[in-house]
C-alpha cells in the first residue's frame, strides 16, 4: 500500500536542519506508516552501501613541491640585495612616528645641545619672545630698505633726467653743425654756378664783339670798293 | 585552532612562498580529492590525473582565494571543474567503471603499509569499492555529484547549491532521486542473486 507523503516526507528526512516539530511528525508517521517506514530503511540501506566505500591511500607525488620552489625561488631570487633590506621602509616610518607622537626635538644653542621630548611652557615663552624680537628686526629692516628703494629711485629719475637732457643738448647741436655745413654747400654751389654764369656772358659779349667787328671791317671793304 | 582557521594560515603562509605549508596544504585535501577521483573516473590513472589537475588548479589560483568561502568549498569547486573538463575529454562519466585499473594500479603505486601483507583484507576493500563503483555508474551526472559531495564530502544542500549554482532544493531533489535510484538497483540484485 503506498503513501502520497512518502516522497515529500522522506526527501525532508534528508535535511540538513530539522526542526524538532517536524522532526517528531516525521517519526510519528513512520512509526504508523509501514509504506514510508520500508522506503525509508531502503533509502538508508542504499546510502550505507555507498559509505561503505573504502579510502584509498594516495600513491607517491611531489605535491607539487618541485613546481612551487622552483616559481619561489625564482621570486625570492629576483629580489636579490634589496630583500635583505625589507625592514628598512618599516623601520624608518616606526621612527617618524615616534618622533611625532613624543614630540622628540634637538635644539642647538650657545650651551650646547639640547635634546627633549615634548614642549614645556618656559620654551614656548622663550619663543614667543624670540619670534616678537624677529618680528621687530623684520620691521626695521623692511623699513631701511624701502628707503634705499626709494632714494636709489630718486637718484635714479635725476641720472635719467640728465641723459636725457645731454642727448638733447647733443643732437642739437648736430643740428645746428648739420644746417650749417648744408648753407655752406650751397654757397658754394652758388658761387659755381655764378662764376660758369659771367663766363658764359663773357664768352657771349666776345662773340658779340666780334660780330661787330666783322661788320665794321664788311662796312669799310664796301667802302673801299666804291 | 579550527579546521577553517588553520586552512587560511597554511594559505597565507604558502602565499608566501612556504613550501612547507603548501605540502601541509596538499596533505589535508589529496586523499579526499583522490578518493573523489577515484569514484568519478573509476580508475587510479584517472584519478591521479585529475587530483594533479585540480591542485595544480588550486596553485596558480591560490592568490584569488579571498578567504570569505572555507577552503574545503572553493577546492572542491575546482575539483568540480576540472573534473568537468576531464570527462568532456575522456567521457568517464557515463560509462562503466573499469575495475580491473583500479585493481592495478593501487598494488603498484601505494605506499608501503600493512594492508600490502594481507592480500585478503584488500581484496575485501576492493569487492566494497567496485560495488560502490557499480552503483555509481546507475546515476546520472548531476545525481553523482550530488551523492559525491553530500555522502562522501559531508556537505549541506545549502554548501553543494553554492558551489553547483543551484537551489538548495533542486540538491535536495537530486539526492532523494539518486537515492532512490539506488534503491531500486539493490532490489533488483537482491531478486537476481
Amino acid at each position: 500500500m503506498s503513501c502520497p507523503k512518502t516522497q515529500h516526507l522522506l526527501q525532508e528526512y534528508f535535511s540538513d536542519e530539522l526542526a524538532p516539530v517536524v522532526r517528531d511528525e516525521l517519526d510519528k508517521h513512520l512509526s504508523e506508516c509501514s509504506h514510508c517506514s520500508t522506503e525509508l530503511e531502503l533509502l538508508l540501506m542504499a546510502q550505507g552501501n555507498l559509505q561503505q566505500w573504502q579510502e584509498k591511500q594516495v600513491p607517491h607525488w611531489d605535491r607539487g613541491l618541485t613546481l612551487f620552489r622552483q616559481e619561489h625561488k625564482t621570486i625570492s631570487n629576483a629580489s636579490g640585495f634589496w630583500s635583505r633590506w625589507q625592514w628598512l621602509p618599516t623601520a624608518a616610518s616606526f621612527v617618524m612616528l615616534c618622533v611625532l607622537v613624543f614630540n622628540f626635538s634637538i635644539v642647538t644653542d650657545d650651551n650646547g645641545l639640547t635634546i627633549s621630548f615634548g614642549g614645556s611652557p618656559t620654551s614656548s615663552s622663550s619663543i614667543q619672545s624670540q619670534l616678537a624680537e624677529f618680528q621687530q628686526l623684520q620691521n626695521a629692516e623692511m623699513q631701511a630698505l624701502v628707503a634705499r628703494i626709494e632714494d636709489r629711485a630718486d637718484s635714479n629719475n635725476v641720472q635719467l633726467m640728465q641723459a636725457v637732457l645731454e642727448q638733447t643738448q647733443r643732437s642739437t647741436a648736430e643740428s645746428f653743425d648739420q644746417i650749417y655745413s648744408y648753407f655752406e654747400q650751397q654757397r658754394l654751389l652758388d658761387l659755381q654756378d655764378m662764376r660758369v654764369g659771367y663766363e658764359q656772358l663773357a664768352d657771349s659779349d666776345y662773340k658779340t664783339i666780334r660780330s661787330l667787328q666783322q661788320l665794321v671791317n664788311f662796312v669799310g671793304y664796301q667802302s673801299d670798293i666804291r | 585552532m579550527s579546521s577553517i582557521d588553520e586552512d587560511q594560515a597554511l594559505v597565507a603562509a604558502a602565499l608566501n612562498g612556504s613550501a612547507y605549508a603548501w605540502d601541509k596544504l596538499v596533505k589535508r585535501y589529496e586523499g579526499r580529492i583522490y578518493n573523489q577521483g577515484l569514484r568519478l573516473t573509476g580508475n587510479a590513472t584517472d584519478a591521479m590525473d585529475l587530483m594533479q589537475e585540480v591542485f595544480l588548479g588550486v596553485y596558480r589560483n591560490l592568490h584569488r582565494f579571498r578567504g570569505d568561502a572555507k577552503f574545503s568549498s572553493w577546492i572542491f569547486r575546482i575539483a568540480h571543474n576540472k573534473a568537468v573538463d576531464m570527462n568532456r575529454r575522456k567521457r568517464f562519466i557515463t560509462a562503466q567503471p573499469r575495475l580491473s585499473n583500479l585493481d592495478e594500479d593501487n598494488g603498484m603505486d601505494n605506499f608501503p603499509g600493512e594492508e600490502r601483507f594481507e592480500p585478503d583484507a584488500r581484496l575485501g576493500e576492493q569487492q566494497l569499492n567496485d560495488s560502490v563503483l557499480n552503483m555509481l555508474s546507475e546515476l546520472s551526472l548531476e545525481q553523482r555529484w550530488v551523492v559525491e559531495l553530500k555522502i562522501f564530502q559531508s556537505f549541506t544542500f545549502d554548501e553543494i547549491a553554492e558551489l553547483q549554482d543551484i537551489s538548495a532544493n533542486t540538491a535536495k531533489t537530486r539526492f532523494y532521486s539518486a537515492l532512490k535510484k539506488l534503491k531500486v538497483v539493490l532490489e533488483e540484485d537482491n531478486v537476481l542473486s
